[in-house]
């Protein structure tokens, strides 16, 4: 026998201003199985959870059904009472007739009729909940960081001072992201390579980090816990074991690239370290520029290396480890801005760069040594123009977003040239200036009193004319066309991200939001965590961001790792799929469609036209399984249920509904 | 016809003298124009197949009745057939080392009245896309420009007219299965409509009833039909059902690109497969 207690919250006036509890109440004592239906203030509260506790007792209930906000808010809560009272956790309804009714209804009584509706539907569902128990596994006490800019450095730091073991996986040569790119960073201009290097360095030192740099995670199986990770090394063709890093190679190496560190600027040897300061401070030889391996001949570097450590047949090796958690801290690009705005030339002016070509230049240890200059002629520009939102908060051409950092670093800039180029002049075209942070707005108002010259308004068209680039606009403060003549223009293009994340996030089952951003859990109340059990999100892979809160976030994203390390065995979820291997035809569609590889084919004894066979059967995993649910629709004899969301209860749910 | 009947005959021996297949499934002669499938386990009885323009069933579906073969089943193929193969061997229901296809290139085939049968003329590949043997020369393809042109007419109907049509049509249905027990693209072990307790799905005959019938059967074979218009051919009342399979197909191919079933057995069926690159609202 099914008895129903049914609670109906007020959620102060949350509920109740819009909705009719009393009448949700009575209609609820009418529903087939309810024996028992009442309201209250807050139903979280204290003396709520003491009166469902009470009402099982007295009326011997057997299935609860709360009539409350999302359970995405309470449901923890709630599985917790009715376990308190004896019961168990999982058979538990909750209807949302505050985020689904009150909040988003006016009509006082459509929304009681509402209401109503998914109260009877609740209920029709309780009817069906079987009890589900939960089950342990082992935790891996290994955490895998993906990316090693500020965002992975200072997670790695964080969770391995606490005394777990950290691997970092960094694609590029050297860690430090594009932090160790900037030269001083706002709002206190300390220079960006002074505060993180020394974080490099400890990074490296460290005995419970294990440092992979020019690696990439190729494959992630597993569940939290027990992740179980492939990563390629990509070859170095210098055995670093070796290397001393004296650099003599470098300087021998004649063939020479664009470098992609100086963001174009400047060039590179094939055999090279990121940059200066690269840890680990030893070459690798890129061997698409390398003359040895494209064209096998030259051979310098092995000839010069006075600990013969260069390896011309070094292979991609790959190796497999196990994780508990995962970190994504995968960054962010500039968006290509060549492809969108043909009227800044779409990348033909040699004077027309971007926030972060204007960093490495006046970074001190940059291609022109620090000092401001114009590309195409090397001469000092006596006037910059800086255009905000390049890609950002533009619906037409770009994002629709805000890249959060640019207002500042604009900031920067401008006061960097007039602190660099006396008696320049530094425009700035802007929509608006966002200054939200400690110490932010001072920084501007600096900015302003050194003279920078901010103008409201997109710039149209830029072209060049004789030596200058001409910028038309207008200026909404005034209404009036405005026509600057400079001899630089800046760029502040829009953070993107970082396309690599794209195919490491749909490996680990991790969502992206519209604009590609790695999608946490929850905006508000689950910021770091992601809807992949054991999976973090730390810095601008989640979203742009500058770098205080980049690191605020990466010691977040830590804290909730030490968090789950530290324990020794994890609770599994019971809502899970289940397959009826009497029905499973064996076909296998869905371990195609499962994101979490937690279904495979097993063998089932079997008899057929007489004969004692062995057929194959679909089998989920446990641990994998996240109870998405994928797999119940692709099956289509119907042999696949999700338990706690079986198909005869969502019929049960639809059927209330049409009653 | 006859060269390649007495060709077909001659293979078939052979195959079965040599033992590299246990029997050969094909067409024999039956007591109407129709030829209705045989199984040929001795080489002197391969006299028995027939292959004219009345060879029209569909043979693919007869190898769920032997899905643990004591050995290699031959069986014979036009382009219906051979698809129909290739997608048991996708759904792991016929495993493809056990079937050795003989490959028959085809130019449609007629009714009684000698008229070219509905599920010819809209056919697409008279060549079998996958065989082990082939005989005669390959046929020209015709293709189908009409393909959708039924579907493109019912989508300009009103939801009203819509619902009535398809009311209409379901009204007539007398729940006999054949189009289920025919097509190739169904082989649960346990169909809905005769599970004990499915819920969506009675066993009542009326017109609701029906129409869930044959509009679930639609969607369970939505990526999988081969289009060779088995169900409508051998549907007693007559119900115009690949109009509502051409319908998912155009959907299929309008939101996940061109698709054909069972042509190309490395390419996995739409809704059977998971992407990394698969656009967000499908993870
Ligand atoms: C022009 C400019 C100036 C700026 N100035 C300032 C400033 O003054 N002050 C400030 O606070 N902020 C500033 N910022 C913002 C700052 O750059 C970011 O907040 C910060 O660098 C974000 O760090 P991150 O670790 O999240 O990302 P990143 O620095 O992008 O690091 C990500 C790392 O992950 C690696 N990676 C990516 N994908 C993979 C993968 N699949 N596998 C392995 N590794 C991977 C990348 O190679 C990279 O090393 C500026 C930004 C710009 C564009
Ligand atoms: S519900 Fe099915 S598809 Fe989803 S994770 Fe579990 S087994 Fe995989
Ligand atoms: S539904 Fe009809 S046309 Fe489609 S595969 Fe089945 S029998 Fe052939």
């Amino acid at each position: 026998m099914r008895r129903i207690g049914v609670f109906v919250c007020h959620c102060g006036s949350n509920i109740a201003a819009t909705v009719d509890v009393e009448k949700v109440v009575e209609a609820a004592k009418t529903f087939p199985g309810v024996v028992y239906a009442a309201d209250n203030k807050y139903t979280c509260s204290e003396p709520g959870q003491e009166a469902i506790k009470k009402a099982i007792a007295e009326h011997n209930l057997n299935r609860v059904v709360i009539c409350s906000c999302s359970p995405r808010m309470h449901e923890a809560t709630f599985r917790k009472t009715i376990a308190d009272a004896g019961l168990n956790p999982y058979l538990l309804e909750i209807a949302n007739i505050r985020e689904q009714v009150s909040w988003v209804h006016t009509d006082k009584e459509k929304a009681t009729e509402k209401a109503i509706d998914l109260a009877r539907i609740a209920a029709a569902k309780a009817a069906k909940d079987e009890e589900l128990f939960t089950s342990t596994i082992p935790i891996e006490k290994r955490a895998l960081v993906i990316g090693g800019g500020i965002a992975g450095m200072q997670a790695a730091l964080d969770i391995a001072d606490a005394g777990l073991q950290v691997t970092l996986v960094e694609k590029e040569s050297s860690i430090g992201g594009k932090m160790v790119m900037l030269d001083k960073t706002f709002p206190t201009l300390d220079c960006s390579a002074c505060i993180s290097t020394p974080k490099m360095v400890t990074l490296s030192q460290h005995p419970n980090i294990e440092l992979m740099t020019y690696s990439e995670v190729t494959h992630v199986g597993g569940y939290i816990g027990n992740f179980e990770v492939t990563i390629k090394q990509k070859a170095k063709f210098v055995n670093h074991d070796i290397c001393t890093g004296c650099g003599l190679c470098e300087t021998k190496c004649p063939a020479k690239v664009t470098s992609e560190f100086d963001q174009g600027l400047g060039k590179r040897p094939a055999i090279h370290k990121l940059f200066a300061q690269a840890v680990p401070n030893k070459p690798v030889i890129d061997k698409n520029s390398c003359l040895k391996l494209t064209t096998g001949k030259c051979g310098i570097c092995s000839k010069i290396c006075p600990v013969g450590c260069i390896d011309y047949e070094d292979k991609d090796k790959e190796v497999t480890k196990k994780f508990g958690a995962i970190v994504l801290a995968t960054g962010y690009e500039l968006i290509d801005w060549t492809k969108l705005y043909g009227e800044y030339g779409g990348g033909r002016y040699d004077n027309i760069i971007t926030g972060l070509q204007f960093e490495r230049m006046v970074n001190a240890s940059g291609p022109t040594d620090g000092k401001i200059v114009r590309p195409s002629d090397g001469k000092t520009p006596k006037s910059v123009l800086f255009i905000k939102c390049v890609g950002s908060r533009d619906v037409n051409k770009g994002k629709s977003y805000c890249s959060r950092a640019c207002c500042m670093y604009t900031a920067k800039h401008a006061h960097q040239v007039l602190e660099k180029i006396p008696g320049a002049k530094a425009y700035v075209s802007y929509m608006d200036v966002r200054t939200p942070g400690k110490g932010y707005d001072e920084f501007y108002m600096r900015t302003l009193e050194d003279g920078a010259v901010y103008v409201r308004g997109r710039i149209s068209k830029i072209y060049p004319e004789g030596e200058k680039l001409i910028s038309l606009g207008e200026d909404t403060l005034s209404n009036s066309n405005v026509t600057l003549e400079t001899d630089l223009v800046v760029l502040e293009t829009a953070m993107v991200p970082n396309p690599s994340a794209e195919k490491t996030a749909a490996m680990i089952g991790v969502g992206r939001d519209k604009d590609g951003w790695l999608q946490e859990a929850h905006p508000k109340l689950r910021p770091v965590e992601t809807n992949t059990g054991g999976v973090f999100l730390a810095g601008t892979c989640q979203g742009p961001k500058d770098i205080p809160d980049t690191v605020a976030q990466a010691s977040a994203a830590a804290a909730k790792v030490i968090g789950l390390l530290y324990k020794d065995e994890l609770e599994t979820n019971p809502m899970i799929s289940k397959v009826d291997p009497q029905k499973c035809a064996g076909c296998g569609f869905c371990i195609e469609v499962c994101p979490y590889g937690a279904i495979e084919l097993v063998d089932f004894p079997d008899r057929y036209q007489g004969k004692k066979i062995m057929r194959k059967v679909a089998q989920v995993n446990g641990g994998l399984c996240q109870g998405c649910g994928a797999c119940t629709v692709s099956c289509k004899p119907g042999a696949i249920d999700l338990l706690g969301f079986t198909n005869l209860q969502i019929l049960e749910e639809v059927d209330a509904l049409c009653r | 016809m006859s060269q390649m009947q007495e060709e077909l005959r001659q293979k078939a021996k052979e195959l079965l003298e040599k033992g590299e297949v246990r029997y050969i499934i094909g067409w024999g002669k039956g007591r109407f124009h129709h030829r209705p499938p045989i199984f040929i386990y001795q080489a002197e009885d391969v006299d028995k197949l027939v292959w004219d323009e009345y060879c029209v069933a569909n043979l693919g579906k007869y190898l769920l009745d032997d899905k643990f073969p004591e050995g290699k089943i031959g069986i014979c193929v036009r382009g219906c057939d051979s698809r129909a193969v290739v997608r048991l061997v996708q759904d792991k229901q016929v495993k493809r080392e056990d079937v050795c296809l003989i490959g028959l290139p085809c130019t449609g085939k007629v009714d009684q009245e000698g008229r070219e049968l509905v599920k010819c003329r809209d056919c697409m590949h008279r060549n079998p896309p996958v065989y082990d043997i082939v005989l005669g020369e390959p046929v020209e393809e015709k293709g189908n420009p009409d393909r959708f042109k039924r579907v493109e007419e019912l989508e300009k109907l009103s939801s009203d007219e819509k619902y009535e049509y398809w009311s209409n049509v379901f009204d007539k249905c007398i729940r006999c299965y054949a189009c289920r027990n025919v097509c190739p693209a169904c082989n649960c072990r346990e169909c809905f409509v005769d599970q004990y307790r499915v819920g969506w799905q009675g066993k009542q005959k009326n017109c609701m009833q029906n129409q869930i019938f044959g509009l679930t059967r639609a969607y369970h074979i939505a990526d999988r039909c081969i289009e060779c218009g088995e169900c409508e051919r051998v549907c007693p009342v007559g119900l115009p059902l690949m109009e509502l399979n051409r319908k998912l197909i155009k959907d299929l191919n309008s939101l996940f690109g061109p698709y054909e079933a069972g042509v190309n057995p490395d390419v996995k069926p739409p809704l059977g497969e998971y992407r990394l690159e698969d656009p967000e609202e499908y993870m």
